[in-house]
């Protein structure tokens, strides 16, 4: 697809046309800085009424509602919901691990995949998208913008993207959460291979700065499977120690261990109130994020 | 333990061959850029023990797998006797049997008999070893025979059972001179027997002599031996100690005393049936049985119209032990006991003459004539039952008359002469005379055997009493029956084959001893030399089976015989026999029916610092001694290779499918 000029590998234009007719929206309140399709804190002048108030001195007497007046000899202020844009921060896991793909395609690449769609879906509704890669330490960082031509620089960081290094992942979520102005929609592609209970604490410091957060995990269908038939040796990608083992030996660990970091990253973003997406490599991100976005239409715009 | 098969242990490295391919295994690793390393590192840090054992595990099983299949082509050996055999071929092998009739005992659970059990075991585990030469030496001949293989030993007249005591140190000693004679390069003694202290006679010195030969024989030889220890409290046996033909008012009349010995002392009184057989009539004579014994003295049994020379035998109800169920016994009228008093010295000659002359059974005659020294060659001495030399020991001219004598088993007692003396008999010789300051008297002496035996209420006789004043020394070999306190001999008796040779170191006369004046040791001393000599002159003998020189029974013909008995073994079997006009009643002996036997620690003693297995069996135990397990060995081996396997299964873990459902969103 040519967007800005450049065709890009991750982005397929059939596939976007299809996506594009389903709405991003935001699981609460958004605040942006102009009018959009996305539920606002504030009260402004859209349509839909909110509520009455008191009148205050000061108040545009314009806005008084003579009928309340008529009916109950107080004076009544109407005010109505305001719909605003958002600000989507996209963040990239960039470390090594995500360099990893047993099918033909590495973590990578299909994260680019679907960040690169939900940029160009935010943008084409008029939301802000910004773009930070994050791996021992943010590599590349873009703020939100509302721009077309802001689209191609974030297309252009995704496509530039290197997994490399070890993950410091926790550490700059924080930083994140603390940097980005209130009430923006996160979105996280990562492997998450960290103990859950460090994400604790990002989810809920996200949750806490009044974010909608999402998060795309990533797993390689070997990663699950861990199905090898002779001894291996585990080169890390991240550069730690290697590790040689027998699989048939250690399967059983393997999977137990997978099961308990499972459910314990499950009630975390329970708990976190995380819009939380587990994806196999071998599925399509296509219907991963026809899902997603079908999911958030039917959750949108709590106030 | 021990193999059939040896040479395929060289094998036993290939029980590595598991260990091997698993090294080449991990070899073929390959290499793999694993991002999920988080998972990796947990699953290696959790602590499992099974799981971490486990591949060590399957190892094993593998390594044992194999170990199992070359041992049972190994052909392993085993039973308790398991780590006896040596591996390898053996040069010979000797095989020990004690046949005596204590090994006729037969066991609790079968009817087999204790040398039954041997011969079988012997011959099943011997069967599986290899040798080049297999030797018996049996009790009762105790010849080495050759063997063509241990099969034989269940059809050779040699291993079936005698009613002669078994002499080990004796077949010992055969064996050493058969070691010596054939110098075999590698030997093991295989010896069977029921461990009885009169069999083994533990405490003899011979034994010393030969462990110290075996000790030091440069062939190497492992003793083993195969002990049936465990007796029988309930058995009985039954012994006629005493049988005379004695003539009373209402006609000839047998009297014969029996005696009934019990295993164990008991209170229980018991009534037992004793069954007579005399002249082809059968009589059951009811006794009461208590304690350990019970004796039934002078049953007196009437011979109207019978000749007073005759046979019998008494039996008992059958009981754990057959061969001491039953006592062959003849009788005939007392011989004269005559008594020759050679002296030349006529002070002595009164109290022999009053010894030897006044009987203590009113039916006996005696006799007793004096005669010098020269007037020897002119005596009669075919009914002579007890000579009594009081003068120098016999010349060449007088000693083949009196070898003649103590050859035919008359009793000869020599008193020192007062003159020089230079002559030597039995390989004995009087040495000088001895006249201590103070009166010596007698220490020590043998109370249950021989002529100072105690009395038979158990009373001892007053040896001690006896006040020596002058006395002569003896050198030679002897066995003293009493000794002085200065340590010199009183009474001895020399080393001769019937035992029946004395020596006398005083005189009984007044100055030199108090044995005529004390004459009560001295009458004892010369009436049971008397008895003793008598029933060598009687047409009947009493005879103890195995003490028999072969050669004499060579005209036997046998009155009454079990069907073991052949005309070569009459010597060893019990029953009767005749010889002309002597009638001869064969049985075990005495110690036969004693059940004591020989401590473990003693005969770990005797064994000591030579090579010395031990086996205790069980009569009917069922469990062979040798016997190729080498089934076994393959059952281990499956199991293992069963428990490899159970061990290789897979868990039982989904291996495609997830964990948990995928591409389903937690939707906060």
């Amino acid at each position: 697809m040519s967007i800005g000029g450049r065709s890009r590998s991750f982005l397929d234009p059939q596939a976007l046309a299809r996506l594009s007719a389903i709405p991003l929206f935001s699981r609460r309140a958004m605040i942006g800085n102009v009018s959009g399709i996305h539920a606002s804190p504030h009260r402004g002048s859209s349509v839909e009424f909110a509520e009455y108030r008191r009148y205050v001195p000061g108040d545009d007497i314009r806005r008084l509602d003579w009928r309340a007046f008529g009916r109950s000899d107080r004076y009544y202020v109407k005010e109505f919901e305001a719909d605003t844009n958002l600000r989507c921060c996209l963040i990239l896991d960039t470390s090594g691990s995500m360099n990893f793909g047993s099918g033909g395609i590495a973590k990578i690449e299909y994260a680019r995949r679907i960040l690169g769609s939900l940029a160009h879906i935010a943008v084409q509704q008029g939301d802000a998208v910004g773009l930070t890669c994050i791996a021992e330490k943010i590599v590349q960082t873009i703020p939100p913008r509302r721009t077309p031509s802001h689209l191609r620089g974030v297309f252009d960081i995704l496509e530039n993207s290197r997994p490399k290094g070890d993950t410091r992942l926790v550490g700059r979520l924080h930083e994140l959460a603390e940097t980005i102005p209130q009430r923006a929609l996160i979105v996280l592609v990562s492997d998450l291979f960290m103990p859950p209970a460090d994400l604790k604490s990002a989810f809920e410091h996200f949750r806490f700065r009044k974010h909608d957060v999402a998060v795309f995990h990533l797993f390689d269908p070997l990663e699950l499977s861990f199905d090898f038939q002779r001894p291996m040796r585990f080169l890390d990608l991240e550069g730690g120690p290697s590790v040689f083992a027998e699989p048939t030996e250690i399967a059983d660990r393997y999977h137990k261990a997978l099961d308990l970091y499972l459910a314990e990253l499950k009630q975390i973003v329970l708990g976190a109130a995380v819009d939380y997406h587990r994806v196999r490599l071998d599925e399509d991100y296509e219907l991963v994020l026809r899902n997603f976005l079908a999911a958030r239409t039917r959750t949108k715009g709590v106030r | 333990m021990s193999f059939l098969q040896p040479a395929m242990l060289f094998a036993l490295p290939l029980i590595a061959l598991p260990i091997v391919i698993h090294l080449i295994n991990q070899y073929r690793y390959r290499t793999i850029e694993w991002a999920a390393m988080f998972f990796l590192l947990t699953a290696n840090k959790m602590s499992r023990g099974y799981a971490r054992i486990r591949q060590w595990l399957i190892l094993l099983m593998r390594t044992l797998a194999v170990a199992g299949l070359i041992f049972a082509i190994s052909r392993p050996l085993a039973s308790g006797w398991m780590r006896l055999a040596a591996p390898g071929n053996i040069d010979t092998t000797i095989i020990l049997l004690d046949r005596s009739p204590s090994m006729q005992q037969q066991g609790t659970r079968t009817g087999m008999t204790k040398l039954d059990s041997a011969r079988q075991q012997l011959v099943q585990s011997l069967s599986l070893l290899k040798s080049n030469r297999w030797v018996l030496i049996d009790s009762a001949i105790n010849t080495p025979i050759e063997l063509e293989s241990p099969e034989t030993l269940e059809t050779i007249l040699e291993a079936e059972p005698t009613s002669a005591s078994a002499d080990i140190p004796a077949m010992l000693e055969t064996v050493h001179n058969y070691l010596r004679d054939n110098r075999p390069s590698r030997t093991e003694v295989w010896l069977c027997s029921d461990l009885r202290l009169h069999d083994w006679d533990s405490e003899s010195s011979r034994w010393d002599v030969l462990r110290k030969a075996f000790l030091e024989s440069p062939n190497p030889v492992r003793f083993h031996l195969l002990a049936y220890a465990s007796s029988d409290s309930s058995n009985r046996s039954v012994r006629v100690t005493s049988t005379a033909v004695q003539e009373t008012s209402t006609g000839r009349e047998l009297l014969i005393s029996l005696k009934i010995e019990r295993a164990t002392s008991s209170e229980e009184s018991e009534r037992l049936p004793v069954r007579l057989e005399l002249n082809g009539t059968s009589t059951e004579i009811p006794m009461e049985i208590s304690g350990s014994e019970t004796e039934l003295k002078n049953y007196s049994f009437a011979l109207e119209g019978q000749p007073s020379k005759g046979w019998g035998r008494v039996t008992i109800p059958a009981d754990s032990n057959a061969d001491d169920n039953e006592f062959y016994f003849v009788y005939d009228e007392p011989p004269p006991r005559t008594t020759v008093v050679v002296s030349d010295d006529p002070r002595g000659v009164k109290a022999l003459e009053l010894a030897a002359g006044i009987s203590a059974n009113p039916s006996l005659t005696l006799s007793v004539s004096v005669v010098s020294p020269h007037l020897v060659l002119d005596t009669d001495w075919d009914q002579v039952a007890l000579l009594l030399w009081d003068a120098p020991l016999p010349d060449a001219e007088t000693a083949p008359i009196v070898q003649s004598l103590v050859d035919r088993g008359a009793q000869v007692v020599f008193f020192p002469p007062e003159s020089d003396d230079e002559g030597t008999f039995a390989n004995l010789s009087w040495g000088s005379w001895e006249q201590p300051d103070s009166e010596l008297q007698v220490s020590t002496w043998i109370q249950d055997q021989d002529l100072l035996a105690n009395v038979q209420s158990g009373a001892a006789l007053p040896v001690g009493e006896l006040k020596i004043s002058r006395y002569r020394t003896l050198d030679g070999e002897r066995t003293t029956l009493a000794a002085l306190s200065s340590g010199d001999p009183l009474l001895c008796r020399a080393v001769t084959d019937l035992r029946n040779v004395y020596f006398c170191t005083t005189r009984p006369v007044f100055g030199d001893s108090t044995l005529a004046s004390d004459g009560v040791v001295l009458y004892v001393m010369i009436q049971r030399a008397l008895a003793s000599g008598a029933t060598s002159l009687g047409s009947v003998r009493q005879l103890n089976a195995g003490e028999i020189d072969p050669a004499t029974t060579s005209d036997w013909s046998p009155l009454s015989r079990s069907d073991r008995t052949l005309s070569t073994t009459f010597g060893y079997q019990a029953g009767a026999y005749r010889s002309e006009e002597r009638l001869f009643a064969v049985n075990r002996s005495a110690e036969e029916d004693r059940a004591t036997i020989v401590g473990d620690d003693r005969v770990s003693a005797l064994f000591r610092d030579l090579p010395f297995d031990r086996v205790d069996d069980e009569v009917g135990s069922g469990s062979a001694l040798l016997r190729e397990i080498w089934p076994t060995f393959l059952l281990i081996m499956m199991l293992m290779l069963i428990a490899e396997a159970v061990l290789c299964l897979p868990r039982r873990i989904a291996q495609t499918d997830a964990p948990v459902p995928f591409a389903k969103g937690v939707a906060a």
